[in-house]
């Protein structure tokens, strides 16, 4: 990947879907990730096995950073997104919470065509 | 690294000489960094401590188990939705992690849980673990009657 992709206003970025995380409720982060990727790629949470989070992200340094894994205010909250690729799709974390799911389109899917 | 022991220290003959008395850490076990990673977590602690239970899980079994911990309720009780909440973040981090470890071992042909070669030195740790939180509340409890007795 070049350092463009990380450049404000994507080129080739589609959003997919976007759900919310609650950093003070019931709901653990890696949950919420994989239920918006199911939600992506439209299939039951469960069924979506392959790959594993735990292959693409460490979600819990992620959510220590931008949520500090704390509850109540906290000064060490982060500011901004982490993003990471699961499969075919671009995930980011937002610090206020969002997780968008985008499917990058044309250059990453022929880069990763030459695998077959 | 004989160089380590630190000036005005005694160097300890054994591993069990604790820190607080020799102010020397035993490098044996502070690089047990599968235990540490192993319990960093709470829902893995919790896992690590089902193995004490019984040698082989179903993923759905273990999930059922999680959720009846943390929502304080019986395995029964458990609704279908607080279970796959629990469910995914085993399959996609937890079951990973320890399975990275060598703590547990997963089994994709009959999708099975048992222990790695790593699990006893986990356990080990967890039971050491629970004794101190005994013997401090021993402690506390008998401090506490000596309070009432001043």
């Amino acid at each position: 990947m070049s350092d463009d992709a990380d450049t404000p206003g994507r080129m080739g970025l589609e959003q997919v879907t976007r759900r919310l995380y609650d950093p003070a409720g019931d709901v653990a982060l890696v949950t919420e990730i994989v239920y918006a990727l199911a939600d992506a790629r439209n299939v039951s949470p469960t069924d979506l096995t392959s790959p594993t989070l735990y292959e693409c992200v460490d979600v819990e340094s992620l959510e220590a950073t931008l949520f500090d894994g704390k509850e109540g205010p906290s000064s060490r909250r982060g500011s901004g997104t982490v993003t990471f690729q699961y499969a075919d799709y671009v995930v980011t974390v937002w610090s206020d919470g969002w997780i968008e799911v985008s499917e990058s389109s044309t250059t990453e899917t022929e880069a990763e065509s030459d695998r077959s | 690294m004989p160089e380590d022991t630190p000036s005005g220290g005694s160097k300890p003959d054994a591993v069990s000489i604790s820190v607080s008395q020799s102010g020397w850490a035993p490098r044996t076990v502070l690089e047990l960094d599968h235990v540490y990673e192993a319990l960093g977590h709470k829902r893995r602690r919790y896992l690590c401590y089902t193995l004490l239970e019984s040698t082989q899980w179903s993923p759905t079994e273990l999930a059922a188990k999680v959720a009846a911990y943390e929502n304080g309720c019986l395995e029964s009780a458990v609704t279908t939705d607080q279970r796959k909440r629990v469910s995914t973040s085993l399959a996609h981090v937890h079951v990973p992690k320890l399975a990275d470890e060598d703590v547990i071992r997963f089994d994709g042909t009959d999708e099975m849980i048992r222990p790695g070669p790593n699990a006893r030195q986990v356990l080990l740790a967890l039971e050491g673990m629970e004794a101190s939180v005994d013997s401090e509340r021993e402690e506390h409890t008998r401090s506490e009657i000596d309070d009432d007795e001043a």
